[in-house]
């Protein structure tokens, strides 16, 4: 698949150019301005690299969104449609009952979206990631089971990611070494995956739902558990320390050092919108949602993405190996020349995916509570939702460009859409139907926007 | 990447020296043995040569479907895998796989695929299904399944002109419309619980239940054939004469004698098999089912099409090399979006033989269409359809999906209890990955790869 993007690819190229685009919009600047400006839109860095003031930033950012390299702005946009227009159609949509229950539900998205972007980096994409997370939930609850095995959760929980990360490995090796195309190979890598999760199955319900085992009760929670309001407040308020702490330090250092770093003002706002948003939403979920008696408090899985969502930014935008995946994305042969190793990079990436699928699936087994075969059939229907989600929040199918970020976004989006139309009483078919177009959208977007960036040299 | 320069001398030690540039000639230059042979015996090695040189053509299939055939017969109680009323039904199983799989083929030639065909062919049976009700519609039969297929070519039309003028990736576009058009069934269908059905009651309606399970008469069909293969010899046979006779490369007279006797042999074959008395003493079933002369329609022009047409040199150029295709004057978009339009057409035929095979009725659990889709896939690629364009014709799906019914039909007589459904899963899985792989190997040794 990938040689042939790359070749439709430089089908464009030769077409298309940007270079109208990015003079009309200097056109008003004043000629100092002018310099930075282009020199921005045409090396597509950062902002925050040449910008020195809060006001050169903005500036240095609206030429990039106008240039098509609008990160993600157009699904926190398609995140305030979906807000409003649901809640306009139906006043419950926006009530904290709903929109904890919104949340709960994307969580599975997200992570799954996750996992879809270690793919679609490097320009392959992973169609079992569906039924990876099937197969890991499959494995996780079967397990546990005191008639069965009777592990204890934890070892279920690193057997489960450990069965899923070597499916990624296999499939992976088939993908890199064998420059097999990678959705042929995951099409029959799912097909083989949903045969195997029957068999582990056993044709009967396995469920976590008993509560008098505490294993069970341990892996139910990951879903339906919540911390106490009070806890949700103090855990809060060191995240938000220590994240705000850390940004101004590394700000400050680099400052000091004499690096280039973002504007002071902007490291502040950066810092007061975590705080802000983070408040929200603990607020949000501190609100009593039980028809009768108390629900109420952050659920667990809340920290639990945000850790999945720290731990692959940080290994995508500050290790060596992310940096990798990126240039194979952009241009392999260029990674290759530079004496990247294609292979390995490849094979880790299909295998990060599938040990985060693997994650997405202990979410997955929690949430269903009992798994049978035809709860298999829908995880990998989820694999449609996981590629939407990746795409709609920005991350593009031709490879290297997006981030972690992106598949928590579009999860969002995702899960408000499901969530909203299942509140306005849309059948399950139609739902199905706007998740597509919504997904063609998306891969429209993602290919007119790049046919409309100014190109890298 | 080039020939093993090894490979060729060994293959030919024996032979003299004007065989040797021939034969090096044929491997390298990867033409047509029949373009460069001029008698059986060179014929015959050119072919080998071809075959070792990675092009293998239909032969891997025809073995792996002779070994399914002989290991299930083997393997199953009673040994009832060859019974003719056992091949009789696989045939009509297949049916659907070898539709989807020839409907796959233009696509795949293109480098391009298709995911929505089983979604988009489903779509198309219930279409025509929907037509032909009574009360309701109740079109004439011809209408509403012309009316079905040209749904369905404007659906492949619409997610052609997505690939080639947008140049969103096809898979993208193509899962989209799988999802988009598997709800779309569920609506057409009247909701989860809905079905539509058409039954021999009504004139109008037989025609469609008996599209597959509609019997030909023996010794019409025994007439049938001697016209069919009469028709195909004389013209196989003057068209090899007409090409001697004007100087231009043709294969050998025996070639064309051996072609001949083979599609009489097949036809004979298939006949004898199929009137045998399936039924009992009392009812007979026996004779031909109408869905063998429908493949074989549907068989001869796609082949047509893409051999003879220039439409179909199009597509193989296009899929060879999209760029030197495109420097030729050739308009990429158009052929793409044509190649979509009629692969959806041809989906929708498969859809309609579908409901037609189960009895005329369709419901929410007919098929699955993510199977169906993947089933297709894997019978194109088994059969010699290349993943990555250029190189297939439409005989590689019939034959794939022969291979693709056998095995599922095989699987199904086993008795194997718990394992019969996850095998249903496995199997196609592991048989798809295998020929990716033969076809991905057989590339790397082949001299025609350009792409690294």
């Amino acid at each position: 698949m990938s040689e042939h993007v790359r070749g439709t690819n430089d089908e464009e190229f030769s077409v298309t150019s940007g270079s109208g685009q990015t003079s009309a919009a200097t056109a008003d600047a004043d000629p100092a301005d002018l310099t930075l400006d282009a020199k921005v839109a045409a090396a597509e860095v950062p902002p925050e690299l040449l910008a020195q003031s809060l006001r050169q930033y903005l500036r240095a950012w609206w030429l990039r969104v106008r240039g098509g390299n609008s990160g993600v702005l157009p699904v926190i946009l398609a995140i305030v449609v979906v807000a409003v227009s649901f809640q306009v159609a139906n006043s419950k949509f926006l009530s904290a009952q709903n929109l904890v229950n919104l949340f709960e539900q994307s969580t599975v998205y997200m992570v799954l979206a996750m996992a879809e972007i270690f793919a679609l980096l490097l320009g392959e994409i992973d169609l079992s990631v569906g039924l990876v997370m099937g197969f890991g939930s499959v494995v996780v609850a079967e397990l546990v089971q005191p008639t069965g095995p009777g592990w204890p959760w934890w070892a279920a929980i690193i057997v489960g990611l450990l069965a899923c990360s070597a499916i990624g490995a296999i499939q992976g090796t088939l993908v890199a070494r064998l420059k097999m195309p990678s959705f042929i190979v995951t099409l029959g890598g799912l097909l083989i995956l949903e045969g195997v999760s029957i068999i582990v199955l056993g044709g009967a319900l396995v469920s976590i739902g008993n509560s008098r085992f505490t294993n069970e009760v341990v892996l139910y929670d990951i879903f339906w558990g919540r911390f106490d309001p009070v806890v949700s407040w103090i855990l809060l308020a060191v995240l938000v320390g220590a994240a705000g702490t850390g940004l101004w330090l590394r700000d400050a250092r680099k400052r000091r050092h004499g690096l280039e770093a973002p504007p002071r003002s902007l490291t502040a706002m950066k810092i007061v919108l975590i705080a802000v948003a983070g408040i929200a939403l603990v607020a949000i979920c501190n609100v009593n949602r039980a028809h009768s008696g108390t629900i109420e408090g952050v659920p667990y899985i809340i920290p639990i993405v945000l850790v999945v969502l720290a731990a692959w930014t940080v290994l995508l935008q500050r290790t060596r190996f992310g940096r990798y995946v990126y240039a194979i994305g952009g241009n392999a042969e260029a990674a290759r020349r530079a004496g990247v190793s294609l292979p390995a990079v490849r094979i880790w990436g299909f295998i990060l995916a599938a040990l985060t699928s693997g994650i997405a699936g202990v979410l997955f087994a929690s949430w269903q509570v009992s798994l049978t075969t035809n709860i298999i059939k829908t995880a990998n229907s989820y694999v449609l939702l996981a590629v939407a989600a990746a795409v709609i929040g920005g991350t593009s199918l031709f490879g290297g460009r997006g981030k972690t970020i992106h598949g928590v976004l579009g999860g969002l989006v995702i899960g408000g859409i499901y969530n909203g139309l299942y509140l306005l009483g849309v059948s399950s078919q139609w739902i199905d139907v706007v998740v597509a177009a919504v997904l063609l959208a998306a891969a429209t977007i993602d290919v007119l926007s790049r046919r409309g960036a100014p190109r890298q040299a | 990447m080039t020939t093993d320069p090894g490979e060729t001398p060994a293959g030919t030690a024996g032979a003299g020296t004007a065989d040797l540039t021939l034969d090096a000639k044929v491997a390298a230059a990867d033409v047509p043995p029949e373009l460069l042979a001029q008698s059986l015996a060179q014929y015959l090695r050119a072919w080998w040569l071809r075959v070792r040189g990675g092009n293998s053509g239909v032969l891997p299939v025809v073995l792996a479907i002779v070994v399914v055939a002989v290991v299930f017969e083997i393997i199953t109680p009673e040994h009832a895998f060859l019974r003719p009323s056992n091949l009789v039904y696989i045939f009509g199983l297949s049916t659907v796989y070898m539709v989807l799989a020839m409907a796959e083929t233009p696509v795949l030639l293109l480098a391009e695929v298709d995911l929505s065909v089983g979604a988009v062919a489903l779509t198309g049976g219930v279409i025509a299904f929907k037509l032909v009700q009574q009360p309701g519609p109740d079109w004439p039969w011809w209408a509403a399944v012309l009316t079905g297929l040209v749904c369905c070519g404007a659906i492949g039309a619409l997610q052609g002109t997505l690939t080639a003028l947008l140049r969103i990736p096809s898979f993208i576009v193509t899962l989209g419309g799988f999802l988009l058009f598997s709800g779309i069934l569920v609506v057409v269908l009247g909701g989860a619980n809905g079905n539509v059905s058409v039954s021999t009651s009504h004139s109008n309606q037989r025609v469609i239940f008996y599209l597959v399970q509609g019997l030909i008469a023996p010794v019409a069909g025994w007439v049938a054939l001697a016209v069919l293969v009469g028709a195909v010899g004389t013209a196989l046979w003057r068209r090899a004469a007409a090409r001697r006779r004007q100087g231009l490369t043709a294969p050998p007279v025996g070639l064309t004698a051996i072609r001949i006797a083979l599609v009489a042999l097949i036809g004979v074959g298939v006949l004898l098999i199929c009137t045998v008395n399936r039924g009992t003493s009392l009812v007979k079933v026996q004779g031909v089912p109408w869905v063998i002369p429908i493949v074989l329609v549907v068989l001869g022009a796609w082949t047509l099409v893409l051999q003879r047409t220039r439409f179909g040199r199009y597509v193989y150029a296009i899929g060879g090399n999209p760029q030197a295709a495109r420097r030729a004057g050739i308009s990429l978009a158009a052929i793409r979006i044509w190649a979509f339009a009629w692969c959806s057409a041809t989906a929708g035929l498969g859809g309609i033989l579908l409901g037609s095979f189960f009895y005329g009725e369709y419901s929410t659990n007919t098929a699955d269409p993510g199977q169906l889709v993947l089933y297709a896939i894997a019978a194109a690629v088994i059969g010699g359809v290349s993943l990555f364009g250029g190189r297939g014709k439409a005989i590689h799906g019939v034959l794939g999906g022969l291979l693709i019914g056998g095995i599922a039909y095989g699987v199904s007589l086993l008795n194997l209890g718990n394992l019969a459904t996850p095998l249903e899963y496995i199997l196609p899985g592991g048989v798809l990955l295998a020929a990716v792989l033969v076809d991905v190997v057989s590339r790397r040794g082949s001299g025609s790869v350009t792409r690294v």
